[in-house]
């Protein structure tokens, strides 16, 4: 087992207490009947070039833990790509789940009662804590809850998966990964190339289009 | 507050109609105060151009405080303003308003999509006895519409199809390359008989007017600061305001137009948002460009013993014959495009093709159930990732673990999509008027739509779908999203497509229209409207072109007027 260490410096961590703090203590005044300030958002007007995001992390040390071991075997690091909780994709996780807005409350709820689900089947399984287990009984737990349908559990490995992956291949080394090749200014656009074109020429024909 | 400057015309608005009508009156020498609601924007550095999603709070997904995700440029707005409330009649289908508060209004994340209306489209009521005719033809507009696309800079190519003008030779930039997947669907639609024709979008292709040209890389839609894409603030208001000819005031909320003697209007009052106060300016003209719906409001605000049923509503008609663009889309998974390896397929943002409605010739023999047409947008692609990304797996044969990332890269850039953008016809039904008791922030009184797609755009909506799933189908692939052929459950709400235009619309009668061909208020002549309230119809084509080149077109007859001293 390898210890998670948060990418988030102590800092930038006071600053979100402080922020969450601060904005408990403003009154709620009424609001226009169609639009609901989201309190602790970044607000409609954030710095988009500089951005924050403001809100207090709830996770504990314990279930960052469990959520970088669990991130690592949806996906581990295949070389040369590094497995998800190497760029951050835990902290990501835990920014997700611990946000105010009405978007995130229903995975927060399915992503926090899946972490416990985990804990709990583990110690009945295996007899031990899931940081504990082999790898071997980490895998069988996780494949329990991929392959079972229509229970919470199963729930839990839809939406953290789909966490693991958005918070994987939106980084610099998803890209890589995946192929993303743009982002990067050009004095003409290439399109495709011959051998691309010609594959899908290829295709085409077989449909008879 | 004491007027130093006598203005000879007061602007409400900065965007599309707003900028284009600040820009020609200044050129002109006039003297041009421009009020805009929102605060002051510089696309400048204010863009986050080449920021991955990793660096946004919840990786740019979208939120109640920024819709279309964290980098969209829209400021302090979206379907709802915080303080600003709009209401929707009981019993009514919902209706949705999107409004930003900044200076250049939504052309700093528009669509881009530059599409001239046909001359089918200016006479619709003579074609198939629907809706009203323009009082103006193609023609009228057509050397507008050069004028404009030469300003703004238009990509497309000339096809020589049915109600879908080209424009004259020089005038448009060439675009870029197809995508690979658009070099299949293009083959697809072609194969259907469908027409493709290369995208119009108001982004450079060569550089322009101290503008650079497209880079193809980051998301138009947070705008743009090498300002190759077209906004208002980087391409109308900064030659404006370099003439000394316009003044710019943001955060002013005007809400009421004032009268003077003889019938005439004086000028506006606003409240300056950030301190409360109402502060009232004067002119020789007052233009409204604050949008279709509340250039309305301003009007039915500024009632008073003389105009108890708004300013310049004689004809009843103002608020009325609001609409949208019919809406529609579907997803699909295309096998075929599979482990096609990476490509750069970033682009112009826009799509490189478009398909233009390709039924007149099926309406005209009666072979359809809907009597307007539809463009189609397509999507997909290996764009920057998203959230979204992890859709793809849906389509992985390994759950989790080693396996995964192959197949995630095997799908990459397979999925495809499809937005049916259709004409929808006026109707007594869709209109907005003042809500009786709601207020905003400000205490001035909200709008209230009223909305009911009728049998025309429901049909519509289903024939768009219909057409998608057997492109998909040709295709070899298979429906993600969008599956549903019930035009009802099909068809997007009112509002949405945020091409919300009428509500007081031009004609040849005063009273069955509020603005003469020059959008000239017919009530009050020195009142002009020069946004997209004034059109009479809605066709498939997005209106920003249109908005813009009336503007420009009617902008340069106020001018002539105001010097041939007749206003």
């Amino acid at each position: 087992m390898s210890v998670y260490q948060s990418k988030i410096d102590r800092r930038t961590a006071l600053k979100w207490i402080s922020v969450a703090m601060a904005s408990a203590t403003i009154s709620t005044q009424a609001r226009a009947k169609t639009y609901i300030k989201t309190p602790n958002g970044y607000g409609t007007d954030p710095n988009l070039v500089n951005p924050s995001a403001p809100w207090e992390r709830i996770m504990s040390k314990k279930q960052l833990q469990l959520t970088a071991t669990l991130t690592d075997i949806i996906l581990p690091a295949e070389q040369p790509h590094p497995a998800a909780s190497t760029v951050g994709v835990p902290d990501f996780i835990n920014e997700w789940v611990s946000s105010p807005y009405d978007q995130t409350k229903k995975d927060k709820s399915i992503i926090m009662k899946g972490l416990v689900w985990v804990e709990t089947e583990a110690k009945h399984r295996f007899g031990q804590p899931f940081e504990l287990c082999t790898s071997g009984q980490q895998i069988a737990i996780m494949q329990t809850m991929a392959t079972v349908s229509n229970n919470p559990e199963h729930k839990f490995f839809l939406c953290f998966k789909r966490l693991t992956l958005g918070g994987y291949y939106t980084t610099p080394a998803g890209f890589k990964d995946i192929g993303y090749i743009g982002n990067v200014p050009l004095k003409t656009y290439p399109g495709p190339s011959v051998e691309q074109v010609n594959k899908l020429e290829k295709s085409m024909k077989g449909l008879g289009i | 507050m004491k007027q130093v400057t006598p203005y000879d015309v007061i602007i409400v608005g900065s965007g599309a109609g707003g900028g284009m009508s600040a820009y020609v009156l200044a050129k002109r020498g006039l003297k041009v105060l421009m009020l805009e609601a929102g605060r002051d924007y510089k696309p400048e550095s204010e863009t986050p151009m080449f920021n991955t999603n990793d660096q946004a709070p919840l990786r740019g997904a979208s939120t109640p405080d920024k819709p279309f995700g964290f980098y969209d440029a829209t400021v302090d707005g979206g379907w709802t303003v915080p303080g600003e409330p709009y209401t929707n009649a009981p019993g009514n289908e919902e209706f949705l308003w999107w409004r930003p508060r900044m200076l250049g209004g939504r052309t700093n994340h528009w669509g881009r999509i530059s599409l001239r209306f046909g001359e089918y489209d200016f006479k619709p009521y003579s074609r198939d006895g629907l809706g009203v005719d323009w009082p103006i033809s193609y023609d009228e507009l057509a050397p507008w519409y050069d004028k404009t696309e030469q300003l703004i800079g238009v990509t497309g190519k000339a096809h020589g199809l049915e109600n879908t003008p080209d424009s004259p030779a020089g005038i448009l930039h060439e675009p870029p390359t197809p995508r690979l997947h658009e070099i299949m669907l293009q083959r697809g639609f072609e194969n259907m008989g469908i027409p493709v024709a290369a995208m119009r979008a108001a982004i450079l292709q060569k550089p322009m007017n101290g503008r650079q040209a497209c880079f193809y890389a980051t998301n138009c839609g947070r705008g743009c600061s090498i300002k190759a894409m077209f906004q208002t603030t980087t391409v109308l208001l900064p030659p404006a305001v370099a003439t000394g000819n316009l003044e710019i005031i943001t955060d002013a909320m005007v809400y009421t137009v004032d009268m003077g003697r003889n019938n005439k209007a004086e000028g506006v009052t606003y409240i300056d948002r950030k301190t409360g106060e109402h502060k009232s300016v004067t002119a020789k003209v007052v233009v409204l460009a604050a949008s279709a719906a509340e250039s309305a409001r301003i009007l039915l605000n500024s009632k008073n013993s003389q105009f108890p049923d708004g300013l310049a509503n004689s004809s009843g008609t103002v608020g009325k014959y609001l609409m949208d663009t019919v809406g529609a889309g579907s997803g699909g998974h295309i096998p075929m495009l599979e482990g096609m390896g990476p490509r750069n397929d970033d682009g112009m943002t826009n799509a490189h093709i478009y398909v233009p409605w390709w039924g007149y010739q099926q309406q005209a023999k009666k072979k359809l159930d809907f009597p307007r047409g539809y463009h189609i947008e397509v999507g997909g692609g290996q764009r920057m990732p998203s959230m979204g990304i992890a859709g793809i797996a849906n389509n992985s044969k390994v759950l989790f673990g080693k396996g995964l990332r192959e197949e995630m890269r095997a799908q990459y850039g397979t999925s495809v999509h499809f937005a049916g953008r259709g004409e929808m016809i006026p109707n007594d039904d869709c209109y907005a008027e003042l809500d009786p008791s709601v207020k905003d922030k400000f205490g001035i009184p909200v709008l209230r739509f009223h909305w009911k797609w009728s049998e025309y755009e429901i049909k519509q909506a289903a024939h768009m779908r219909k057409t998608f799933h057997q492109l998909i189908d040709n295709l070899g692939g298979s429906v993600t999203w969008g599956k549903g052929t019930d035009g009802k459950e099909a068809i997007m709400r009112g509002g949405e497509i945020i091409h919300e235009v009428g509500c007081a619309r031009m004609g040849n009668d005063p009273q069955t229209s509020v603005v003469n061909k020059w959008g000239q208020t017919w009530d009050v002549d020195n009142l002009f409207i020069l946004d997209g309230a004034v059109l009479p119809s809605n066709p498939d084509k997005n209106p920003t072109l249109t908005i813009m080149s009336l503007a420009m077109r009617n902008a340069t007859y106020l001018a002539d007027q105001i010097m041939k001293r007749n206003l």
